[in-house]
């Protein structure tokens, strides 16, 4: 907590010169933290003092020479201090940040500008200390101490590596390999169990294993470590020579272990009647071990990716290149493609490309798993070693899988063989993910989160053109998506977030390349038996009276399910024909809402998958399409309204329900905004072949309509009790703020009820929320104001409530403590207010004044309202005026501030 | 019955009262049968025992007509029970000794049920004593029924 408030960069005038560059000064502070380091408290403190001056930089230094004799005496010093002592933990930290600090700060050209002795012992200390940090961190972990000094040392000092290592070019070249290969080793030795490594040892070597409960909100270890494993995957790369294939053999061995483990339990089992008395230890050793090392490797062999096709480590390319004349390409094929044998049995083994073989390597422990689910031993398997196979195929096949040459300047040969396009290894590593998908689908229905990445595998498969256009020839993929359809076991097992997924995944396939009956087909197997079945089930004649029957519900239930998987899958290329799918459904779904009028979790449903098509589909829409889903939200808004009017429940989960839907109807009313603000159609573009003849000129409903008619629905039913829930509490806020953005014009014309409480909700909003919500309640007052400037009408209703809310947010500003964010926010509603009601604010003033007894502080407060308001007398709603405004009222904040708020 | 395992059925229809479901199919907002209650999903978490553990899944559920609530965990590979759940709208035409007399949409009589101690039955007293025209919502589930809403025709 100290460290991250007082870490400010030390950037000292030209005037400090001559004391701080004096070698003197900078020996005290050494020498200070020498004779006090025992005691704790002051240690931090002296460490800190050295922290900011292995921060120093700017004009302080007259050249970098100056800069670079000032780092070598800060490197000396750093490394005699380090070298004589043995650190205390509540060192740790402070060191920690001398070097990140030296590290950030100096030029790359002052580093290696010092002698290249010196710059080696650092180096090398550098890397002792990381390695001594980890082994500290690893046992803090043993310990399960609550405060993680050494932890956090080390995550600064991974960083640290990190941040030299992107500038390798800099440096001498390959200085670092050797220092990499030790931190690697030390990572991984503490993540190993004995005898290998030192995982869960405590200091007298004796190993403890507990099993603690884990709850889902735990983030699971690849992204609870990812700044580490960033680190470390990066040192893996800069020493693939060392690292690559030491995480090849150490998997290939652990697999091994593993399938020999997994088959001297099964017979175990089968000579024991009492499964229970099995010792899970020795299974559960290696499955944390194979977890880093899956880990470890997806991290050296590829980057995680947002959005774009992410690239191979141009040093995983350069090893592969290099090694490329001795590979054997054939068995590395081989080895690739034999995933159920041994990689050390096959001949040749030796001759393999070690990028192709550390892949191996996982696969091999995927069929491990596979083939043990079919021996029934999946109750011994873990499903955390599951989610780390799916986690890393998934991160391997964003990079390599298909690989473009044309992304790289060079490529290598064995990697361009074996996964480039039109290459039987892509295809035949595409059927296998997808067997192994199908696989995991049916038998880890029960774990939600082995199975969730499982079907984020398969939209990695499908969501790139080129990728679906493999997996649609697979057979595997037509069969997935039948069984999908015909809601058969096992997949309708899943949960049902994976269901919908899984629905995406299926609906992005279909825009794969295929030849026209292809197509056909697939679209009539996987989305026509949909829509089949519930207009089957919809017009029977007595679907009223049947629909509380549980099957009829369940169809209900999985179609609307399927509907928001499939809007999910909305992309720029597939909007044409997923819009006007689901518009069909939408219409439907509103004749439901009669229907299930009185079932609440029905109707939850169904607001949803209007939610979602808003939310996926409508920053492609143009204008026409744009009309026909504000309408059909309309109609969905007042059927609600009309089916809830008068409607009285007092089942215990009414209230929650009631929230629920609110909720998901402020996010359906917010979604149809952001048309204003993320558009991407083209006035309707991508529609025109389909739209011809329709007139936009003839607007029957605008946005505006239906979201104040909703916020019509909404604001009746908003109440104090509901908006103690911080999620509907925001979610309101937000959606008003908008409306006050985007429509002020329409504000004036609300009927007055709903007039009257909007008013109110701006006010308690301002005065008795949260202050992100009261500041988004100060940004919705300025175009208010603004409006009623524009119609220049006195005695509105509007002007009457901006008046009031000058009055607020002069007494926010200058009579009660709020924090300094807020300032902005609440001085420019303050200024626009101000120019509308000129009279009442200086009534304000003068009333605020005059209630001062004291002659000091009425001096001071008239002078500093006279500075306030100078820079713009008379007011005027002008930006230039406006921004001087805000920058004397900083000053008016700093200067009276406190006077004020204190009584 | 002797054997507890075999399902009962209600009156009508044939249809069986609960029906299993895989705990991971369940969901938030869906029901399920706790402590031998009909419940309604208020809350569902996983959670497993180390790191390497399968999950289970822990529910909290409100009882449909009681309002109790029950929670359980189970492994996530286990079937859990799921109740039947019909919701029928029926019309009140009279109250006679604490019994209401309700009509369904195809114009059967019933009266064999009790206006319930809830907000909700005195909403039904009061409603009925004004002359409102108005709708029940009664739930059923495992054979117990009971009025949970009203809703005032609108004539519109």
């Amino acid at each position: 907590m100290f460290e991250a408030t007082q870490n400010v960069m030390l950037k000292p005038t030209e005037t400090w010169r001559e004391a701080l560059l004096d070698t003197r000064v900078m020996d005290l502070f050494f020498t200070v933290h020498r004779k006090i380091r025992e005691d704790s408290d002051m240690a931090q403190d002296s460490l800190q003092c050295l922290a900011q001056l292995a921060s120093m930089h700017g004009p302080v230094f007259p050249d970098e020479s100056a800069q670079v004799s000032y780092l070598a005496h800060l490197v000396e010093g750093l490394l005699s201090m380090i070298n004589g002592i043995e650190i205390e933990d509540s060192e740790a930290m402070g060191i920690s940040n001398i070097i990140s600090n030296l590290i950030t700060m100096f030029p790359r050209t002052c580093l290696t500008a010092l002698p290249t002795d010196l710059f080696t012992s650092f180096i090398n200390c550098l890397t002792l200390l990381t390695c001594s940090f980890g082994r500290s961190a690893a046992l803090e972990e043993v310990l399960d101490k609550d405060d993680m000094v050494y932890m956090e040392a080390y995550d600064k000092l991974l960083e640290s590596w990190l941040t030299l290592v992107q500038d390798e070019e800099h440096f001498p070249r390959g200085c670092f390999v050797q220092p990499a290969i030790q931190v690697f080793n030390s990572y991984i030795q503490c993540h190993l169990a004995a005898p290998d490594g030192t995982r869960n040892l405590s200091v007298n070597g004796i190993s403890s294993h507990e099993e603690e409960e884990i709850n889902e909100l735990q983030e699971d270890d690849r992204e609870l470590f990812c700044d580490q494993l960033s680190s470390i995957g990066m040192l893996g790369r800069v020493a693939a020579d060392h690292c690559i294939p030491l995480l090849t053999n150490l998997l290939e061995d652990r697999v091994t272990r593993l399938h020999g483990q997994l088959q001297r339990t099964q017979q175990h089992l089968m000579a024991t009647s009492d499964p229970e008395s099995m010792d899970r230890k020795v299974l559960d050793d290696l499955y944390e071990d194979i977890h880093w090392l899956i880990l470890v490797s997806g991290y050296v062999l590829a980057d995680d990716s947002q959005g774009e096709t992410p690239l191979i480590p141009s040093e995983v390319m350069e090893f592969s290149i290099k090694h490329s004349t001795e590979v054997d390409i054939n068995t590395t094929l081989q080895i690739l493609g034999s995933p159920g044998e041994k990689a050390s049995s096959i001949p040749g083994c030796n001759r393999t490309d070690s990028v192709i073989r550390l892949l191996s390597a996982v696969l091999r422990t995927s069929e491990v798993e596979s083939r043990a689910t079919r021996a029934s031993l999946t109750g011994l398997l873990s499903p955390q070693m599951g989610k780390d196979i799916m986690w890393f195929l998934r991160r391997w096949a964003k990079t390599y899988l298909l690989v473009d040459e044309k992304l790289y300047e060079q490529v290598s040969i064995p990697l361009i063989t074996a996964f480039g396009a039109d290459t039987e290894g892509a295809q035949w590593i595409v059927g296998y993910l997808l067997e192994k998908v199908i696989n995991n689908l049916s038998v880890w229905s029960s774990e939600p989160g082995l199975a969730n990445d499982t079907v984020e595998l398969l939209v990695t498969l499908v969501e790139k053109r080129e990728r679906a256009n493999i997996v649609v020839q697979c057979e595997g993929w037509w069969s997935l998506a039948k069984q999908f359809a015909s809601r058969s076991p096992p997949l309708h097992l899943l949960s049902s977030p994976v269901q919908r997924t899984l629905m995406k995944a299926l609906v992005l396939g279909g825009f794969a390349h295929m030849d026209s009956d292809a197509k056909q087909q697939y679209w009539a197997e996987v989305l026509h038996p949909l829509q089949q079945r519930f207009l089957n089930l919809i017009n029977q004649e007595n679907f009223a009276q049947i629909s509380q029957e549980e099957a009829v519900k369940q169809e209900i239930i999985a179609t609307l399910e399927a509907l928001c998987g499939i809007a999910e899958a909305t992309q720029i290329d597939n909007v044409v024909q997923l819009f006007s799918f689901l518009m069909d459904f939408l219409s439907s779904c509103i004749g439901l809402m009669e229907v299930y009028s009185n079932t609440p979790e029905t109707i939850n449903l169904i607001i949803e998958v209007f939610v979602e098509v808003a939310h996926k589909q409508i920053c492609y829409l143009g204008e026409a399409k744009c009309m026909k889903l504000y309408e059909a939200c309309l109609t969905l808004l007042q059927v609600y309204a009309k089916n809830n009017q008068c409607r009285k429940r007092s089942d215990a989960t009414a209230e929650e329900d009631q929230y629920q839907d609110l909720l998901l109807i402020m996010e359906l009313l917010t979604n149809l905004l952001s048309k204003e603000f993320i558009d991407f159609s083209d006035t309707d573009e991508v529609f025109r072949n389909q739209d011809q003849g329709t007139p936009a000129s003839s607007r029957p409903v605008s946005a505006a309509d239906v979201v104040l008619y909703g916020v019509n629905i909404v604001l009746p039913l908003m109440s104090q009790d509901l908006l103690k829930f911080p999620s509907l509490c925001n979610q309101y806020y937000k959606l008003i703020t908008f409306i006050c953005e985007i429509f002020p014009e329409k504000i004036p014309q609300l009927p007055e009820e709903l007039f009257k409480s909007l008013m109110f909700s701006l006010e308690l909003g301002m005065t008795s929320m949260s202050s992100e919500v009261s500041q988004l309640c100060l940004e919705a007052l300025s175009p208010l104001a603004e409006q009623c400037a524009k119609n220049q009408e006195k005695d509105t209703p509007l002007f009457i409530a901006t008046r009031h809310f000058l009055k607020l947010v002069f007494d926010m500003l200058v009579l009660q403590k709020h924090n300094t964010e807020m300032t902005v926010a609440a001085g420019e509603a303050l200024y626009t207010l101000v120019c509308l009601h000129q009279a009442e604010y200086s009534e304000l003033v003068e009333n605020l004044l005059s209630s001062q007894r004291d002659a000091v502080i009425y001096q001071r407060l008239a002078d500093a309202f006279n500075k306030l308001t100078a820079s713009s007398t008379p007011p005027t709603m002008d930006r230039k005026q406006k921004v001087a405004f805000l920058k004397s009222l900083e000053e008016f904040v700093s200067n009276v501030g406190g006077l004020l708020c204190v009584k | 019955m002797s054997d507890p395992d075999l399902d009962f059925t209600t009156g009508e229809s044939g249809a069986s009262a609960t029906y299993p479901m895989q705990c991971s199919a369940l969901r938030k907002n869906g029901y399920v049968v706790l402590k031998g209650r009909p419940c309604k999903i208020v809350e569902m978490s996983t959670s497993k025992t180390g790191k390497h553990g399968h999950a289970k899944v822990n529910m909290v559920g409100i009882d449909i007509f009681t309002n109790k609530k029950h929670e359980d965990m189970c492994p996530s590979t286990h079937n859990m029970d799921v109740p039947s759940i019909k919701r029928i709208d029926y019309q009140l035409v009279n109250i006679n000794e604490g019994y209401m007399t309700l009509m369904s949409d195809n114009g059967e009589i019933r009266e064999d049920l009790k206006v319930p101690e809830s907000e909700v039955g005195k909403e039904i007293e009061t409603k009925f004593e004004a002359g409102d025209e108005f709708m029940v919502t009664v739930i059923a589930a495992m054979g117990e029924e009971c009025a949970i809403a009203t809703k005032v025709l609108t004539s519109k």
